[in-house]
């Protein structure tokens, strides 16, 4: 995927975010598009790496810089106690409808990806990716070793809730079997 | 092991503090190269201060990595929800964890290649890079035996995991996860935000290159660098069920504004002196000597290869094609010490961006065109990134976002300048060329972009 599609891609998926109430700050659009990338197999082309708050990419970070410098993005910083929120711009929007062949491609898998994210907030968001990263690097392991992986990784993160966000991963990929994979190119 | 005290007399920190084992780095043969690999490369031929070397900026690592762990780790430092991160004082492993951070910092930039980053992605076989070498010296029969001798024994894993941080350990991939406290002290070394290497690089090149952009109040940075709990909205909390927020090195809120001060220092620096268009096409030039000269165009990979080859080695094949025109890289060679470099004749414009933002590329692709490739080079500078998001303990003791309460962060220009360069006989012919050609090359650019992006026709399929 090229640099105008992958930008088209997470502005929408920012943009679908927000519908669902999302806090849409940095974080949810790293987890978001981990999701979607690792999961939905939208081959977006970042690496990513377990770090701050779960799966983080350092490519995805500096396209969201370039996003800014292209205005493509801009910062919601009203409420100063937390991070920024994301606004996607009318730039943005533009660049959307000229990449709508990419985008019809993929609508469903990033509607899938901000129905689950959407409405979590940041702890959870992180517990959650972190929970799909210990089992998509060790697909075969039971639930109760992940569970031990996710916490020997992020020890902030209590047992009793690792093993729910596990759990849900479990149930979340079994779900994501369902997305068509592909929607309707006009 | 005796323990010993070395001090070491600096001109950014006035004593650099070594303990036995640190002196056994110091001493050794891949440390003892840095003495003759420039900072800054060729920078020295515009500011010509810039002589300084990796060596004392190494030193300088180790000693502010040290300095801010000691701070970040004091007990009246840690609040209740992040005290649990950090291994007890006087416990063996908070002794391990700190020699491994200053052994780390030490050995952060062995795998440097003569004359640092210069070109190093087109001078070293397809997989390699400098923290690869980094990795590999770290790993050496060398190496590896001084660690055996210390006490705590820094492990190769941590080593790696702290001197090249989750970005390179991923892109190496080498297979190391990132807990939230191998990520701070790995942020305490090459941090984007206010890592030992980032703080001590602008201080010691603006210093030598008597440049005021890189300064900043760093003891009072170092002094309010604290561990933090990752702000978080009350919402989340109460959803996240008794979790708590992942914590990360942060700054007092009486620290920001040299938090601030650092982010803007090296924003100038870059444009200023790292990415600044001579100090391009210098690294340019070198390149093409290099890899005219390097017996198959690249450095050879192998640790005692790395070892025996320094910008001494370098200079001295450089200023012997420069005087000989039969010599492979004469030219090259002459560019560099003669001072005739290539100009910029096209610098990317604020309205390159979005559909336009290929038109630095179009111009540098129609000139070579119009006045062949040997005469014409292209470079940009890199990615700035997003700003970094850190936590400030505000003064009512609640974790804030840097990029909410901080204007000047949020606003550091991000986009990336690029330039088209010139061979100096041709600057003349070049302008007028430009002056004819320019509108047609952005319009070239628009229709092939409207091509890209007509829906109907297919044409942004992969």
């Amino acid at each position: 995927v090229r640099q105008g599609q992958r930008e088209a891609v997470l502005s929408r998926l920012a943009d679908r975010l927000r519908e669902q109430n999302s806090w849409c700050g940095e974080t949810h659009v790293q987890k978001s598009a981990y999701l979607l990338q690792e999961m939905l197999d939208v081959p977006l082309g970042y690496d990513f790496t377990l770090y701050k708050y779960g799966p983080f990419s350092f490519d995805l970070r500096d396209e969201i810089g370039e996003m800014r410098a292209e205005e493509l993005i801009g910062l919601d910083s009203h409420d100063r106690r937390y991070g920024p929120r994301f606004v996607i711009t009318d730039e943005a929007h533009h660049l959307q409808s000229r990449y709508s062949r990419t985008l019809a491609e993929y609508e469903p898998r990033i509607d899938f990806v901000a129905e689950q994210v959407g409405d979590r907030g940041v702890l959870a968001v992180e517990r959650l990716a972190t929970a799909f990263y210990v089992t998509h690097t060790n697909p075969h392991a039971p639930a109760g070793e992940r569970v031990d992986a996710l916490c020997q990784l992020k020890p902030h993160i209590q047992y009793e809730l690792a093993a729910d966000a596990v759990r849900e991963v479990d149930e979340i990929i079994e779900r994501a079997q369902t997305v068509e994979p592909t929607g309707s190119v006009t | 092991m005796p323990n010993r005290r070395f001090e070491i007399r600096d001109p950014v920190h006035t004593f650099i503090h070594l303990d036995e084992a640190e002196r056994l780095i110091l001493d050794s043969r891949p440390f003892q190269r840095l003495r003759h690999i420039h900072q800054l490369a060729m920078t020295y031929l515009v500011y010509p201060g810039a002589s300084h070397k990796r060596f004392e900026h190494s030193l300088g690592v180790m000693e502010l990595a040290g300095r801010v762990f000691d701070i970040v780790t004091r007990p009246d430092k840690l609040s209740d929800e992040v005290r649990g991160i950090v291994p007890d004082h006087g416990e063996p492993e908070f002794g391990y964890w700190r020699r491994t951070l200053k052994v780390a910092a030490l050995c952060h930039d062995l795998g440097h290649l003569p004359f640092s980053h210069a070109a190093e992605e087109a001078l070293l076989p397809k997989g390699w890079d400098h923290e690869r070498l980094t990795l590999d010296l770290i790993n050496s029969e060398e190496l590896r035996g001084l660690l055996d001798t210390m006490r705590p024994e820094p492990k190769v894993d941590d080593l790696a995991r702290l001197a090249l941080g989750p970005k390179t350990v991923a892109k190496l991939e080498l297979g190391l996860d990132f807990t939230p406290w191998h990520a701070i002290l790995a942020e305490i070394i090459v941090g984007d935000a206010f890592g030992a290497d980032r703080i001590d690089y602008l201080l010691r090149d603006s210093l030598h290159l008597g440049v005021a952009y890189g300064r900043f109040d760093h003891n009072r940075l170092v002094e309010t660098l604290r561990i933090l709990p990752t702000p978080t909205t009350p919402e989340d909390l109460q959803e996240a069920g008794g979790d708590v927020p992942e914590p990360a090195l942060g700054v007092e809120r009486g620290g920001l504004e040299s938090a601030e001060s650092l982010l803007m220092a090296r924003y100038l620096m870059f444009s200023q002196v790292y990415f600044h268009p001579t100090r391009l096409i210098y690294d340019l030039h070198l390149k093409d000597f290099l890899s005219e000269t390097l017996h198959e165009g690249h450095f050879s990979t192998d640790v005692e290869d790395h070892l025996s080859m320094t910008d001494v080695e370098v200079t001295e094949t450089m200023r012997m094609a420069a005087a000989d025109p039969g010599r492979p890289g004469h030219a090259p060679a002459r560019r560099l010490l003669e001072r005739e470099h290539f100009r910029v004749f096209y610098e990317s414009r604020a309205e390159d961006v979005g559909a336009l933002r290929e038109v630095p590329h179009a111009v540098y692709e129609a000139a070579v065109e119009e006045f062949g490739a040997d005469s014409v080079r292209y470079a940009a500078s890199p990615r700035r990134g997003s700003p970094p998001d850190f936590p400030v303990r505000d003064r009512d003791g609640r974790s804030v976002s840097s990029l909410s309460l901080s204007e000047v962060i949020r606003l550091l220009p991000v986009k990336r300048d690029e330039y088209v360069f010139i061979a100096p006989e041709l600057r003349e012919d070049a302008k007028r060329w430009k002056a004819r050609e320019f509108e047609g090359i952005v319009e070239r650019v628009e229709e092939a972009q409207e091509k890209e992006e007509e829906p109907e026709k297919g044409g942004d399929r992969k």
